[in-house]
């Protein structure tokens, strides 16, 4: 009994260190449907495109409204779309796959995402196509460009692009005594108006801000600091960080501040919960990607306001980056499948497309073209705050730091930087917060570096 | 001078005999192996082979596909232990195990012997107890995720209803790995549960019957009769509850990813960060083998302290 019962607990300590390896597991399931669509192949004679995203909610179905149109325009190709959960998510599952029969014909990934799938080796840039087609990428928004475009040549077709944007309650506003139509512009404008807010309603906090790394980004872009040296990786592999002490305290002290004072509502790295603590009249400010425009605007039960990002007093507001992600051409495939999923990505760059697209999410047009259809007019004179995330991007000084930075440890560096958001919400001393938050970032340059044999 | 002959044919008889004794143990043996063949072969494929990949990978630097790159010895091992987000996730994992698995047993064994008296409808409230079994550690992730939600949450709806200020569940460092303890604690009880009633129903039911005759209360057969005769189980229970809290993951995942400012970090899910966020399959490969050799440790301390205090039938 006693063996026994030794040599049963021995068994499920091994079976239990061999479940911890599921994670890999849960990407073979999603492999296979992938697997069963490239061997299709071809489907009633039509070309079959497998296309992998990353878009959940409001922008899924506006997605997969936009490829039926697709599919139903004309009869050769067919796409699939498949989503695979958040941009982590399935650029894990792609880089498990990568090379081999199971890899989709084309990826939506996200803007970090760019540095480590040009080194992937794994994809065929796009710039072949166009130049093979000659198709004009002139009539994209200059910015996106700005981006996307690496020595002149594009490696990725930008599809989804947004931009961080302030949203606010207006009518909590002139509860306060504030002007509704004012959005305080400055960190110090904001950390006044939240106090009015606290004042005029103690159960309201003033302001939120999510400990999302790419938010933290974008604060440090907008006072026109790089995130990486070597102008943000540009010209350079990057070897540090690229932001001075002030530029980089400047946030957490901003927040530090709110904190101390009471009128910050911390909901830590969750966005679902900020929306709904918004959406439920607890916090009057808060900042989130312009890609949530359209859900909010029509889930809130009061007048929401959306205003530029806010920057330090002392500096000049230089603008953003371009968030969102991009389409990936995967290497490997046959030449049709590839020519029939180029086709798939230059219908999705035509205004008309576009226009759908930004009325029914809020990602901006990458295509300005798109503005001058009637369906964003008609939204925009409905809800003109739609526009304000096409203004910010538009007034954006280019620069290095507003082109963003490229290196594939980006991701981990916003998690680096969520966590140090974090210990200063929690009560923790800014310096200490920042000082070992940068360490580890330049650890981690260094460490991803070293790994790539440089 | 030729040999003893008696001893002569003792010797070739004793030879002979080793051999035939030989062949007939690598026959027995050859025979044996038959037998474990599926299930070397499996654990081959599903256990050793990852086993010794892992081992392999973390002595390595790897690009994001996870092949490998540069050789760098035992550096992810040492890096390891100045990695303050690796020590705090090893801090954490030791008060999570002990948030999570005295209760989860106290309270089964509480519920279990409730359980065990026999009245009407019984069944019902053995079903009950025993149900947190059936559900998944999604599902009941996200169920506690809506319990906690700091806007529409009914546990802050609760503290708000009696005049109490909303607690921050999920972000408060404070309050963040207790959460999540307590929804561990609630999805494990049902399987603890199953395994001491079991326990108890096989108690041999003449000990109760003379130690009633003798005259005893209930409290004192609670603890001469029931504790000692339910120990292996409960050593049982304990065990797999330890090395299930180790591994925790899941409900990590989907409830704080780790946060607020990795305070509930675990070992496994410091894991899969290193891995799946950040690519370094080579450290996290290390991390992984630090793990394995922890609750390999901790299992072998607990069979060495423990089963001195377990009765076995």
């Amino acid at each position: 009994m006693k063996k026994l019962i030794m040599i049963f607990s021995l068994g499920i300590l091994f079976l239990l260190s061999a479940c911890a390896g599921e994670n890999s597991a849960s990407g073979n399931s999603s492999q296979s449907t992938g697997n069963k669509n490239s061997e299709a192949g071809t489907k009633d004679g039509k070309q079959v495109v497998t296309f992998w995203h990353s878009m959940g909610g409001a922008g899924q179905e506006t997605l997969n409204s936009i490829v039926e149109d697709f599919n139903n325009s004309q009869d050769k190709v067919q796409v699939n779309a498949e989503y695979q959960g958040t941009y982590d998510e399935s650029l894990t599952k792609f880089n498990a796959v990568a090379g081999t029969d199971s890899a989709p014909t084309m990826i939506q990934t996200f803007e970090i995402g760019t540095m480590s799938m040009i080194n992937s080796g794994n994809i065929i840039p796009i710039q072949e196509f166009v130049d093979k087609d000659g198709y004009d990428m002139s009539g994209l928004e200059g910015n996106i460009t700005n981006y996307y475009s690496l020595d002149g040549k594009f490696y990725s077709m930008p599809f989804n692009s947004s931009t961080p944007v302030m949203y606010y309650n207006k009518d909590a506003f002139k509860k306060a005594g504030l002007d509704p139509e004012k959005a305080p512009e400055t960190f110090e404008e904001v950390e006044e108006a939240s106090k009015a807010i606290v004042k005029s309603n103690p159960n309201m906090k003033g302001f939120a801000l999510q400990a999302y790394g790419w938010l933290w980004e974008q604060l440090l872009a907008n006072q026109g600091a790089l995130l990486l040296n070597n102008d943000n990786g540009r010209t350079d592999t990057p070897t540090k960080i690229g932001w001075t002490e002030k530029e980089g305290k400047s946030i957490f002290e901003w927040v530090k501040r709110m904190v101390d004072d009471g009128t910050f509502a911390n909901y830590g790295t969750n966005g679902d919960n900020m929306v709904a603590g918004f959406l439920a009249g607890d916090v009057a400010m808060f900042l989130q990607s312009s890609a949530s425009a359209r859900d909010v605007i029509d889930n809130a039960p009061f007048e929401v306001g959306i205003a530029f990002l806010p920057y330090p007093e002392d500096q000049e507001r230089q603008g953003v980056v371009i968030g969102g992600a991009s389409l990936w051409m995967i290497d490997g495939k046959p030449k049709e499948e590839s020519k029939a999923a180029w086709e798939f990505m230059k219908y999705l760059q035509t205004p008309e497309v576009q226009a759908k697209w930004h009325v029914g999410t809020g990602y901006f047009a990458v295509n300005p073209a798109a503005y001058e259809e009637d369906v964003v007019k008609e939204a925009w004179a409905e809800k003109p705050q739609l526009q304000v995330t096409v203004q910010q991007l538009q007034s954006t000084k280019s620069s290095y730091a507003t082109q963003g930075a490229l290196m594939d440890m980006l991701p981990q560096g916003r998690k680096i930087m969520e966590t140090a958001l974090e210990t200063v919400y929690n009560g923790g001393e800014v310096d200490q917060a920042y000082k070992t938050a940068v360490q580890q970032f330049n650890d981690a340059i260094e460490q991803a570096n070293k790994a790539r044999k440089k | 001078m030729s040999m003893n002959p008696t001893l002569e044919t003792n010797e070739t008889y004793m030879y002979q005999f080793e051999r035939v004794k030989k062949s007939a143990r690598m026959k027995s043996f050859i025979k044996g192996m038959l037998f474990l063949f599926p299930s070397i072969l499996l654990f081959s494929v599903f256990v050793f082979y990852p086993m010794f990949k892992t081992i392999y990978l973390s002595f390595y630097l790897t690009d994001a596909k996870g092949s490998t790159t540069v050789f760098v010895g035992l550096e992810n091992y040492l890096n390891m232990f100045t990695n303050p987000i690796f020590l705090q996730s090893i801090k954490n994992t030791f008060l999570f195990v002990f948030y999570t698995v005295p209760p989860t047993v106290l309270i089964s064994l509480f519920l279990a012997i409730l359980a065990n008296e026999n009245l009407r409808g019984i069944g019902l409230f053995r079903t009950i107890y025993s149900s947190t079994i059936g559900i998944s550690v999604a599902a009941a992730s996200v169920f506690w995720l809506y319990l906690f939600n700091p806007t529409m949450g009914l546990l802050n709806k609760f503290l708000e209803a009696f005049g109490g200020e909303p607690v921050g569940w999920l972000t408060d460092p404070a309050w963040a790995l207790l959460s999540v303890s307590v929804t561990t604690i609630w999805m494990n009880i049902g399987f603890t549960f199953l395994i001491l009633l079991g326990g108890l129903q096989s108690i041999d039911r003449s000990l109760y019957e003379s130690a009633e005759v003798e005259g005893s209360g209930y409290f004192y057969k609670l603890r001469r009769i029931t504790i000692p005769m339910l120990s292996p189980t409960l050593f049982f229970v304990i065990t797999v509850s330890m090395i299930n809290s180790f591994q925790t993951f899941g409900q990590i995942d989907i409830l704080t990813q780790g946060g607020p400012a990795n305070e509930t970090s675990l070992i496994v899910y410091s894991i899969y960060r290193e891995a799946f966020v950040n690519y370094q399959f080579g450290s996290a490969s290390a991390q992984a083998v630090v793990l394995f050799i922890l609750i390999l440790v901790m299992t072998v301390i607990q069979f060495k302290l423990g089963e001195r205090r377990v009765h076995y039938q």
